[in-house]
This record gives C-alpha cells, structure tokens and sequence, in this order.
C-alpha cells in the first residue's frame, strides 16, 4: 500500500524552529514530526510513502535515507517547482502512487498529530465501497474551518462549507484521506485545492464518506497548538503505554524524558513537558507544559512553562521563562532574565528581560 | 623622497556569519559584505577607493564567512580591477589585528611599505590618497582615520584625543561612560609593518601575564572579570583595545580628520542610508553611474537613482530620491518608488507606492499596493524590509514592518514583525 505526505512549504507558522530544521524533521515528542506519521503508515503495512515537498529536498533527503533503512520502509520525494496547492501534489505523484493494484492510498497533512486510527480507516472504506474516505474531527469553533456536512449513520457527505457564520454541522476536515487510484483521474496538474474543488465534485456523486476520527486530533503547525497538541499526544500515551512516560517523585502528571537526558536534585518536572537527548536540567527547576529539543541546558533554579526551547539552548540560572516564549536554536537566556513570550529567533543571547510578548530578531 | 618601487597593499576586515545578527532579516540570504548600497556590494565601495591609490598591488579581504561565498565575488572584481582581491579565510576569529598577523606572510609577500586596513561596514569618502601623505609626514607606525561627532554619541565608539598641531594620538578609549572626546575612530588606518612587530608583542605579553596568573594560582571569575585580556586566546588581539590604547602617547600613532559623511553600516536602517550617502557621492565621482530621465522615453527620475542596466522601468513610474534598482528587477506602469533598495529579480507592479524600504530578493509588490515606513534609520521597525520572495498582495498595506522569507501578505500590517 502507498502513501504521500503533504509536506509542502516553508513552515513560516513554526518559525523560528523552521529557520534550523525543515518543518516535518521538528521533533514532537522527541520524534521527527512526519515520523509519527511514517510509523503509523508501516503498521497498517503501507510499503511506500512520497513526501510531497517543495523546500530544502536536501536535508529531507539525508533524514529519509537513513530512516528507510531503519523502518524498512521506502521513502520517496516529489518534488513541486511551484506550489500546487492540497490536490496538485497528488497529480505531481500519480506515477508513484497508481502500482495496478488498485489499492487505495493513504493521504496526509503533515502538520496533524492523531491516533492515526489507519486500520479502522481501511476498514470503513471497504465497508461503504466509495471512491473516498476523509477522517473528520469534532470541534468546539467549527466556524473557524472548514465545516463537512454529513449524514450520521452512513457517512456519506453532503457537501463542504468554509467558515460558515451558522451553525451546519461541528465536523471539520481532519487531513487524513483514503482515496482510490480513480481521484486520480480528477486532479489536474495545476494548484488546485481538494477541499475547495475535488471533494466537493466526489460528495456531489454521493461516492466521498467521513468517518469520525477516534481519540485526539491537532495541528501542530503553530507553536500554541504544537504546546496543546503535546499535552492530547501525552494523555493518549499514557492510556496505551505508559511505561514510556517517566515517574518518580519529581514528576508530576504525564512527562516524556528521553533516555540520554539528566536531571538533577529537588526538580518538579510536569505536567505535560517533552526532554529531548542530551539535555541537562540542573537541580532545583520547575518545567511545566513545554518541550526541550536535543541538547538543551537549564540551569539550576530555573523555571519554564508554557514554551518551546530549541536545540542546544541554555536557560540561566533563576531565570523564568513562560507564555509561549520559543527559542530558536542555540539561544542563551542568561541568569536571572525573565522572558513573557519572547519569540527568538537562532543564534542569540537575552541579556534584558523581555517583558510583554515581542520577536528577537 | 617616495622611491618608485615602494608598493601598498589594502586588507579590508568582513567579519563573519556568526556576528551581526543585527543586520536580519536580510543576513539570511547573504553575506553583509556583499549586500548592495547604492548598485554595488558593500565591500566594494573601500575596494574602489583603495584602487585609486597609487602603487597599490594587492587588495585582500579577511573574514571567516565560507570562501564559497566570496569566491565569485573576489574573481570578478579581480578581472574588472585588472587587481588581484583575495579572500582570506581565518579558521575561528582573530580579533581586527589578530587577522592582520595571522596573515602577515602572505600581506608581506609584495614586501610593501604601507599597508591600509579598513573596516568593511563603515561608510565614508575614504580619503586614501591624502590620509597616505600625511602618515608619511607624520613619519608614526600608524595613523588613525577619525571624524568629529556630537558629544553625545560619541560614546557609542572608540573615542580619541589628538594632539591639535601634531596630530598625534595622545589617548583611545573605547565606548567610554564618561565623556572623553568628541573625536572618534573611523575604522580606517595605515600603518607600517612595523604593526605586526606591535601585534607579535601583545601575544607575547598576554602569554607572559597568563603564565605568572597560571603558576601562581587559579584564577577565580572574580579575578576574570577584573583583567579581561588574561580571558582572551592568545591570538586574538584587537585593533582598539590592544594597539591603539597602549601605544597612544608614544609618537607611533597619529590621526587624520575627515570632514566627510562617516556611518557605520550594522543594520538594514543603515544600509538605506549609506545607499543614499554613496548615491549622492556617486553625483561627484561617477555621475555615469546615476540614472537620468524625464518620463517621456525613460521613467523619470529624481535626485540621485541607481538603475542596473537589466532592470526594466517603465516611463511612467517615478523614481527617487535615492532609490537603488538592482538586476531583473520589473518595475510596472505608475509605479513611485522613494528612498528604497530594490533587490534582485523583484516584480514591482502597476500603480505601487514603496517609501523607505528594502525589499528583498525576488519578492513581488501588488497593484496599488502601498509598502513604506517612517524612514527612522535607527528606529527597530524605522524602515520596512522585506526578505526574499515575499509577495505583497495587490492593494495591501505594510508599515513599519519587517517580514521574514517567503511569507505571502494579503492582509496589510504596521508596525509587526512577521516570521
């Protein structure tokens, strides 16, 4: 079975992590973004996966050579010389995904973090034998998406309506599809949108179903929801293996620490806070709700909520940290500054405590 | 009496990547060095003036940016000079003087007399020629390009106090609290090789302090902070600081005033302005270079415009006061542009307004669009640059604003930074 990624862009959303590192090699939960994805892909035994990207081909191409020959999975690229849209990609790699078989092929948005529920996915759409499957999620504002309207016991959807100002339904579209080899044949090579103009003529022939995604459901492409979406990824992992997650009288609630990282005496770490390799945190720090990236050092008696650190940075000794304050790589906060939504972008020292949420360029 | 063999070489300082975060978002894509004021890349404004210096054979720049992004660079400039411009590549920072004597072998190789160092990102008239008559009046080891400023700024730079008749450098003080002068250090000097005699020195003399430090006890932070030099590697040695300072008052160092425009180019606010003080050089020196036009078969222009030769204008735009087109650049019907660097490949089009900004490498500007600033130079947000491909939707607004690479805006901004 075959699969492609969605990868697209320049995530300008996630800067400043996206100036060091393409968007889908950023880690959550100390594991490559699209890693998840490629993961989840391998258990349902999907053999193939094409990245559609249209940035820095390069350093994706290292990454996946080394992670095709651990997975045991192959990785291709396809590679947009100019941006095609949600559907054009599709069309851009139709040679790799159409192998005869007539299997349908997975499609995903690279920034959505889920259960990835693909089992059950393949399930539902041989059961209702339409030309497509999207995955939906429930949510609270669905004004703010783009709205699937459909019918409850089957499925099947009706139509599409973006940001709509009343109330049509509370299902939006979750960035997972499976789709026959036949979409194929509806999708021109030019940007083209498949929320806006494939699915729309699959709904009308009554051939495209939804089902409702099981479990949590984020895009993880802005750093307030990749914080939100750690806090769901956590939650879940502790219902299906919770031996992952550490314990210990300095953990509080559900904490990820990876292997090679230390912590010192007197820490209270948690809830909801991700450790990558290599990180120090001395003694005497409090970490809530945030996410070191590899090789980070927090010294002694500081505190961090609410934040992203980026590789190889330092926080100083007393320093506080909060409020969506995210710095880019090799970023040094110094002893005693206090940061409220410092935004910062690679390669630079805080002397001066920022105050009110601002961008250091 | 000046023997005609007697040969000058020129080493221009361009620092590194790791430095001058100061200079984003437009560092991202290139090195400052090579960033464009007034048509041509910033390095090349001390290159011009050094070659107008007789017996000048060698000009070299010094820096740690990667050589593959000076080697195109250095080999065109060679041929068009018909002058040899190398790039040196230091393997870690030396400090100003430190990189002098790093590469005193090859500076020597030409045995010159003199030799001209000068600091990439500063902006001035650079008067070579005469700065050269007077250090050999002068008969010092160096001499010291300074400029008056107002007492208060001149805090922000290393202030000097000369001897009114004899121009000799009696003291330097670097970014001092308390007032000293109000002349400062340009950034530009000549010395003779004895300099690197007086750099060899100060590496020995820092060793020697560290082995008595060394032997006698551990130094504590405290103790660190006290004597900063004791931190320093060996071979970094700083021009200010480590020459200029101790061999004030010696009559090895004297001082050249210049009465014309001084900058320094740290920050994009900056560069804008030295665009616009070479411009208005360039009215002197090379009118050639300067754009003409009264919108009837070109585009009209007004006060001192650089145009490249493949930029395309069309006749009914209107163009200047200092505006700086650079390659490819397409600017369409009814277009104003006012006090800004255009950068390569940017499609400007119908009927946009751009005041006070940089925009970056192939960006596109939409119809009726309108991208300005304040025109502050010093101010975080006093002008607005925008990076490589960002496209300005038609009719959009952005003020005061710095937006990062390829960001599309179709909603106006002011005063935002946008990553």
């Amino acid at each position: 079975m075959k699969a492609l990624i969605l990868v697209g862009g320049f995530g300008t959303r996630l800067r400043p992590l996206t100036l060091s590192v393409p968007k889908p090699l950023v880690e959550f939960a100390n594991k490559p973004m699209i890693l998840h994805q490629i993961e989840a892909l391998k258990a349902v035994g999907v053999t193939e996966v094409v990245l559609a990207i249209n940035y820095q081909p390069e350093v994706m191409l290292n990454f996946l050579k080394e992670f095709e020959a651990k997975l045991g999975i192959t990785i291709t690229c396809s590679q947009e010389t100019e941006p095609l849209g949600t559907a054009g990609p599709l069309a851009l790699a139709r040679d790799k995904l159409i192998d005869g078989s007539g299997e349908p092929f997975f499609v995903l948005n690279s920034d959505v973090i889920s259960e990835y529920p693909f089992k059950e996915m393949i399930e539902f759409h041989k059961c209702h034998g339409g030309e497509a499957s999207i995955m939906v999620t429930k949510v609270d504002e669905p004004s703010k998406y783009g709205v699937v309207v459909m019918e409850e016991s089957t499925g099947q959807v009706d139509k599409f309506v973006e940001k709509p100002k009343l109330f049509v339904g509370n299902k939006i579209n979750a960035g997972i599809y499976l789709l026959n080899p036949s979409v194929l044949d509806r999708i021109e090579l030019r940007p083209t949108s498949i929320e806006k103009e494939v699915f729309p003529k699959i709904a009308a022939e009554k051939k495209l179903y939804a089902m409702v995604l099981p479990g949590f459901w984020m895009d993880i492409g802005q750093p307030r929801d990749y914080i939100t979406g750690l806090r769901l990824y956590l939650d879940s992992l502790r219902k299906k293996a919770s031996t992952k997650l550490a314990a210990g009288p300095h953990i509080v609630g559900n904490v990820l620490v990876h292997e090679s990282a230390k912590i010192g005496e007197g820490c209270l770490i948690g809830p909801d806070v991700a450790i990558g390799p290599g990180c120090v945190v001395e003694s005497g720090v409090r970490l809530s709700r945030c996410t070191m990236m590899r090789g980070v050092r927090v010294k002694k008696h500081a505190c961090i909520s609410s934040s992203i650190i980026g590789w190889h940075s330092t926080v100083g000794q007393w320093a506080r940290v909060e409020n969506m304050t995210i710095l880019g790589e090799d970023v040094h906060v110094c002893d005693e500054i206090y940061s409220n939504g410092g935004v910062v972008l690679p390669h630079k020292e805080i002397k001066s405590s920022i105050l009110k949420p601002e961008i250091v360029m | 009496m000046e023997s005609s063999e007697e040969k000058v070489v020129a080493v221009i300082m361009v620092g590194g990547p790791t430095k001058g975060t100061r200079f984003r978002p437009l560092s991202f894509n290139t090195p400052k060095p090579l960033f464009p004021l007034a048509g041509q890349p910033m390095v090349q404004h001390p290159i011009s003036a050094c070659k107008r210096i007789p017996n000048l054979v060698q000009i070299f720049l010094i820096g740690f940016h990667e050589e593959r992004d000076f080697a195109l660079y250095v080999s065109s400039i060679s041929n068009e000079l018909k002058m040899p411009v190398r790039y040196l590549k230091e393997d870690k920072p030396h400090g100003s003087a430190g990189g002098l004597y790093y590469f005193r072998n090859i500076i020597m190789e030409d045995n010159p007399s003199h030799i001209f160092l000068l600091n990439c990102d500063v902006c001035c008239s650079f008067p070579l020629t005469d700065m050269l008559e007077a250090h050999k009046r002068y008969g010092g080891m160096g001499t010291v390009l300074v400029i008056k400023v107002s007492a208060e700024s001149a805090n922000q730079f290393g202030e000097l106090v000369a001897d009114p008749i004899t121009k000799e450098l009696l003291h330097y003080t670097e970014k001092p609290e308390t007032f000293v002068s109000d002349l400062i250090n340009c950034g530009v000097y000549i010395f003779t090789p004895h300099i690197l005699t007086a750099i060899q020195e100060v590496s020995m003399h820092r060793e020697g302090q560290g082995h008595i430090a060394a032997n006698i006890r551990h130094l504590s932070s405290f103790e660190t902070l006290q004597s900063p030099t004791r931190a320093l590697p060996l071979d970094f040695v700083r021009l200010d600081q480590d020459i200029l300072s101790p061999f004030a008052g010696k009559k090895q160092l004297y001082t050249y005033e210049t009465m014309d425009f001084w900058e320094q180019i740290k920050t994009p606010g900056m560069a804008l302005k030295c665009s616009g003080l070479y411009l208005a050089q360039f009215r002197f020196t090379s009118s050639h270079l300067l754009a003409g036009g009264d919108g009837t078969k070109s585009a009209s222009i007004v006060g001192d415009v650089f145009v490249h030769p493949s930029a395309k204008v069309h006749p009914t735009a209107k163009i200047g006061p200092n505006v700086s087109i650079s390659a490819n650049v397409r600017v369409g019907a009814g277009v104003r542009l006012i006090s800004c660097i255009i950068l390569d490949d940017v499609e400007v089009q119908e009927n946009a307004v751009v005041i006070n900004s940089i925009v970056g490498w192939k960006s596109s500007i939409g119809k009726w669009s309108r991208v300005q600033a304040d025109g502050d130079y010093n101010a975080k947000l006093g002008i607005t640059i925008l990076g490589e491909a960002v496209i300005v939707e038609d009719e959009v607004v952005v003020i005061n604003s710095i937006v990062l690479p390829n960001k599309t805006l179709n909603l106006s901004v002011q005063d935002e930074i946008i990553l």
